[in-house]
């Protein structure tokens, strides 16, 4: 056999082996991580309503049984109204979670999906009931470069969006936005309550989470405004 | 003859100390600076990187007579990035915050010159027990380089071993501040020089120039 034909056959029997290796364990680990993104999915849901704390460490079972006692999921459509989870398939009903407290709506809770500067930036962003105050904001996935965009999984910069507000003063939709650098520096004071301080390095980063955020956030308006206006109610029939 | 006479110890011992992969021979300084705020991370990443070159260096050395040469350096390559696939998938099944805390630094293994450096210089020339030991070898002198990093840091930066407090609070009550500074990567580069620096004093080394 000559050279040529021996590193082939060498080849293949190689990407053969490995690839049947590299199938089999991805497979086999494959339900272990699905739980793992699906807790960490929960714990940020209860992150960005403060049910549980960035500090301390938590099992499996310690997440799912706060996120099924307090969390539900429903859906909201066009009108605003709060309609049954089960129908956020259906086109112009859009998810929201709900952190319930004895029937009450206490907070909800909006998935954040927008694209960042290399790839999808998602997380969850939760609004008190009275419709424009931020409760929480975290970040479950993204693939910014680590060291300058990466530093939104930081607990600061998270952090940072708590107590802002959706609204100005008038009741007008502003959403909220990240500043080029700090927020005392580098904006009026009037609309401070509105920005959040930046990531020095990561200036388009901030770009495209502002542009995602209020997107998002004026897609929720309705149901935003009905909450301002106190008329957010769970579906009867719940 | 006594065990430090063996063939095998000097293999383990040169890339340990006197050859060492980081403050020696300057390689492997990108993970070394990334991975080092804690103590955590960087020991999930000396036992990944311990695991990835032994194992890389043990299958390489098994095969070097059936590797066909002019392919040498894929098949190198491929099985290192395989093991590091395995090592990935791992972690994020049992180690979920720890991988999401290495983020892409586990996948950058593959890129890590000390062991591509290691599979091709040595592994293919040298028989298997010889091979692991120079993997562990270099594991340890990359290792203990990585671990003498972050604990400066995270005992400067922010006042913990293993994100224990160890700093007492009537330190901090007295004035003591946390060096934030510790926690970027530039602080990292002057502890390396540093260590390079101590080390090649005390290992007698003088350079050419």
């Amino acid at each position: 056999m000559s050279d040529m034909a021996k590193s082939i056959v060498f080849a293949a029997l190689m990407c053969a082996v490995l690839g049947i290796l590299l199938t089999g364990a991805a497979t086999a680990l494959q339900p272990l991580q699905q739980k793992n993104v699906e807790n960490d999915r929960r714990k940020n849901i209860l992150l960005a309503v403060d049910l549980v704390s960035r500090d301390q460490r938590y099992t499996h079972d310690e997440i799912s049984a706060l996120y099924e006692e307090k969390i539900e999921l429903f859906g909201a459509n066009q009108a605003g109204e709060i309609v049954p989870g089960d129908r956020i398939n259906e086109e112009p009903v859009l998810p929201i979670y709900l952190y319930i407290v004895n029937d009450k709506i206490n907070a909800y809770i909006v998935p954040i999906d927008t694209p960042g500067v290399w790839g999808e930036i998602s997380g969850y962003l939760a609004i008190d009931a009275d419709g424009s105050t931020v409760r929480g904001f975290t970040i479950t996935r993204h693939s910014e470069t680590p060291g300058l965009g990466g530093e939104i999984e930081r607990q600061w910069f998270q952090e940072n969006f708590e107590g802002k507000r959706i609204v100005d003063r008038q009741g007008t939709f502003v959403s909220v936005r990240v500043a080029r650098g700090d927020v005392e520096r580098q904006v009026d004071e009037e609309d401070r309550p509105h920005y959040v301080d930046g990531i020095s390095g990561a200036t388009l980063t901030g770009h495209k989470l502002t542009e995602g955020i209020e997107q998002i956030l004026y897609r929720y308006e309705p149901v935003s405004i009905r909450f301002r206006d106190n008329r957010a109610d769970l579906p009867g029939d719940r | 003859m006594k065990l430090t006479r063996t063939k095998a110890f000097k293999t383990f011992a040169g890339p340990a100390w006197t050859n060492n992969p980081i403050n020696m021979q300057m390689l492997g300084i990108c993970s070394a600076l990334a991975v080092t705020i804690q103590m955590n991370t960087a020991l999930v990443m000396t036992l990944a990187m311990t695991f990835v070159i032994t194992t890389a260096s043990l299958i390489v050395s098994i095969m070097r007579k059936i590797i066909p040469g002019n392919i040498r350096i894929i098949v190198e390559l491929a099985v290192i990035a395989s093991l590091v696939i395995l090592t990935d998938e791992f972690l994020r099944a049992f180690y979920f915050e720890m991988s999401r805390m290495l983020s892409i630094f586990v996948g950058l293994i593959i890129t890590n010159c000390i062991i591509m450096g290691r599979t091709e210089g040595f592994a293919m020339s040298n028989p298997p027990h010889l091979a692991v030991m120079d993997g562990l070898g270099n594991a340890a002198g990359y290792g203990s380089v990585l671990l003498s990093v972050a604990f400066l840091r995270e005992l400067f930066g922010s006042g913990k071993i293993f994100g224990y407090d160890v700093i007492p609070q009537s330190f901090y009550d007295a004035g003591y501040e946390d060096m934030g500074f510790m926690l970027l990567a530039p602080a990292a580069f002057i502890i390396i020089g540093l260590m390079a620096w101590l080390q090649k004093y005390l290992a007698g080394v003088e350079d050419e120039a």
